[in-house]
């Protein structure tokens, strides 16, 4: 496997990032986020099943046992007051910050080329629904839970310590964390990420690339109406565990035939590759083995509808990728067209603060355009003349 | 824990229930309140005139939602007995209490594969079934029973379309849920398929109440065609309200096979006996089968049961929480329905 890195890396010097580029569209429309649009080999299947080694240790050994019942609950009552309520708090899945902590800053204009943080959600569910016409579709339930703004590092510090990061020059990073969790369950170098923050420990972090006109205070919450309802999203996650897969699942092949004297090789995926110098089998060819629990980006699905009370966004189809229960990441679409389909109306920039709008926060759902909302009366045609 | 006041609002509630379904299954019951007062609906209670006016969140507390049901109740409060002889009979009650509305509303239960549980996303659905609920009326039924369905439908004359048959069988929960009508047409039968809250569909009615033998009829399909054929101008039969849902024993005979599915399999009640028809292995097989999968192994495989079923306190969870809004609803479309039968005279010419 290291043999087919090298392979890629040493593909991506040759051919380098700028190959891709056409110079007739600005560069920024282009591709807001990357520094170009160039495509992997398709045919390899990336996974790592460890953590990156620039990564903190996170999960901690515990040994319940050696603690005394009082002592376990002096260890609860001393993280109480370290961070607050938000340590007794159930998984509502709203966040929560103290009262005392300022996040006020400087706030900037949204511009056509500013690029915002995204949201950590789970996934909950699907639920049908119907258009003002009668035509049912299913959607997606994700909840947004209990994110808060963990760190900000700016471009300059992206270009200094990230230096394998493809993001463009002028980008910074946002780290988001989704879910807190007990601080007891982690290592003392995974909690100390937060301290900046004032936050709960959680159990979800990733990276936003935004510009930095969406600065974002540490510590500030996110919610569901960080988006409106009828806008894009690109929804990235890992895919279905789907275990060890024949060939014909995996790649989509056609098999053989049931009958007519086909010898044991109705699933099996035939040749494997050609003779002469090039006589063996080349790295990327498709035989079967593991499938599923990839990072995928699926990109310019449509918000339909947003309830701000649970902090729950529902998405039109069922493609949204990985099992019940896991986690995604919501940014803004980053295709030019459904950029532009919803350009009219401005997003809550940098993000939805519900002191600013305190009557829309909690009050109902938000829907997308011809969505049947249930406390409607029935759909009915009228008789066209 | 639960004190006595809320009982008693409880049973108060249940006591609306089944005088807006009133073919409800009275008899199984056994609420040991002897007032008559139970039976008056209190003069201020809640009722649905704009479903925008009043909200259908789920309330938090139940003891406050019902304050005006319970004014003719004692108010005093009664200290939670830590008896647990006494905690368990309460905790009885309030199932027995609840046990209703498990036939009447089958939809509200989730789909117990716990790949798929999460409290939040049924909590939603849950409130858009009840907003659904206020806008059109659902009423109760079963399989079995005869049902008329009228929807819009773009390409009809009139732009409505209505048809009548017998509910063949209810699938899935929450608004996912679906029932199948099926009914013969022109010497053909013809089986329509229904979401329950389907925002096109303008009335539902259940023009005979009753039960069969069986979950599902799907064993119609290989049955007579005068078992299936239902008049479409058919009126609502009015039942006795105190009664419980009739239970029709009858059997069918099924056609000679082929059939569409091996219905000797099927452990089918409603059906007259086919052993007679089969063959000896066959007649083997059925044993086999009868022996691994039959009434039972079920009654003691209690794993299978606790995964295909919600647990009997969760229900009395999700119930309680709803049911003054489910109660309020029915109340309303009793009303409205008594409001629609009366209409003026109109000069003509």
């Amino acid at each position: 496997m290291s043999t087919t890195f090298t392979c890629l890396n040493s593909l991506r010097r040759v051919f380098g990032p700028e190959t891709g580029r056409v110079l007739s569209t600005p560069a920024f429309h282009q591709n807001p986020l990357w520094l170009s649009h160039q495509r992997e080999m398709s045919r390899v299947k990336q996974r790592t099943t460890h953590p990156r080694y620039t990564w903190t240790k996170k999960r901690r050994e515990r040994h319940d046992q050696e603690l005394t019942s009082d002592n376990q609950a002096f260890l609860g009552q001393v993280i109480l007051q370290k961070y607050g309520p938000a340590y007794q708090d159930g998984s509502s899945g709203m966040p929560w910050v103290s009262p005392l902590k300022d996040l006020h800053h400087e706030r900037t204009e949204w511009t056509s080329k500013s690029l915002r943080v995204g949201v950590i959600a789970k996934k909950i569910g699907v639920h049908p629904m119907w258009d003002d016409k009668g035509n049912r579709f299913m959607t997606t339930l994700l909840q947004v839970v209990d994110n808060h703004i963990v760190k900000y590092i700016p471009p300059e510090t992206v270009a200094k310590n990230y230096p394998d990061s493809r993001f463009r020059p002028e980008l910074g990073i946002l780290l988001v964390g989704a879910q807190s969790a007990d601080p007891q369950l982690f290592t003392k170098e995974y909690c100390g990420l937060f301290q900046e923050a004032g936050i709960l420990p959680k159990v979800r972090l990733h990276r936003f690339a935004i510009t930095p006109d969406a600065y974002l205070m540490p510590g500030t919450p996110l919610y569901a109406s960080h988006f409106f309802a009828g806008q894009y999203v690109d929804v990235i996650g890992k895919t279905v565990e789907r275990g060890w897969q024949g060939v014909m699942r995996r790649w989509g092949f056609k098999g053989m035939p049931a009958t007519h004297g086909v010898t044991k090789s109705h699933r099996r995926g035939g040749n494997t590759g050609g003779g002469g110098e090039k006589g063996r089998v080349w790295p990327g060819t498709k035989i079967p083995g593991h499938m599923g629990s990839r990072w995928r980006v699926h990109k310019g699905l449509q918000i339909v509808r947003i309830n701000s009370k649970y902090n729950v966004i529902y998405i039109r189809g069922v493609s949204v990728q990985g099992d019940p229960g896991s986690y995604l990441c919501l940014r803004d679409t980053c295709l030019p067209l459904r950029r532009a389909a919803v350009a009219s109306t401005p997003p809550p920039f940098p993000t939805y603060f519900p002191e600013e709008l305190p009557q829309s926060h909690g009050e109902g759902d938000s829907y997308a355009s011809s969505v049947f909302k249930f406390t409607e009366p029935s759909i009915t045609f009228e008789e066209n003349r | 824990m639960i004190g006595r006041t809320m009982l008693a609002g409880y049973k108060t509630l249940v006591r609306l229930a089944l005088n807006a379904y009133p073919s409800c299954l009275q008899a199984q019951v056994r609420c040991s309140s002897s007032s008559n007062k139970l039976f008056q609906v209190q003069p201020g209670s809640p009722s649905l005139s704009t479903s925008a006016k009043v909200s259908l969140e789920p309330s938090e507390e139940v003891t406050t939602s019902n304050s005006q049901l319970e004014s003719s109740h004692n108010n005093s409060d009664v200290k939670e007995s830590s008896n647990p002889r006494t905690r368990q009979t309460a905790q009885r009650e309030l199932e027995d209490t609840f046990t209703p509305f498990r036939y009447v509303y089958p939809e509200f239960l989730p789909d117990p594969n716990l790949k798929f549980r999460n409290r939040i996303k049924e909590k939603l659905e849950r409130l858009d079934m009840l907003h659904r609920r206020s806008q059109v009326d659902i009423p109760e039924f079963y399989v079995g029973s005869i049902m008329s369905v009228t929807v819009s439908d773009v390409n009809a004359p009139g732009k409505t379309t209505t048809f009548v048959g017998i509910c063949m069988q209810r699938e899935f929960t929450g608004l996912k849920s679906n029932f199948t009508l099926r009914n013969v047409v022109d010497g053909m039968g013809i089986e329509i398929c229904y979401d329950l809250y389907n925002p096109t569909i303008q009335n539902i009615t259940c023009l005979r109440l009753e039960k069969r033998l069986d979950d599902n009829l799907r064993y119609l399909r290989d049955a007579p065609l005068e078992y299936s054929t239902f008049p479409f101008d058919m009126t609502p039969e009015v039942k006795n309200p105190d009664a419980p849902v009739p239970i029709n024993p009858l059997k069918i005979k099924l056609n000679p096979r082929p059939w569409t599915a091996k219905w000797h399999l099927w452990d089918l009640k409603g059906i007259e006996d086919v052993s007679h028809t089969l063959e000896d292995w066959q007649l083997r097989k059925l044993k086999t089968w009868k022996f691994l999968t039959g009434d039972e192994v079920k009654n003691v495989d209690l794993m299978k049961t606790y995964r295909s079923t919600i647990p009997v306190e969760e229900q009395v969870e999700i119930y309680s929480e709803f049911a003054p809004q489910l109660v309020s609803i029915s109340q309303s479309m009793k009303k409205q329905k008594r409001k629609r039968t009366f209409s003026k005279p109109t000069k003509s010419a």
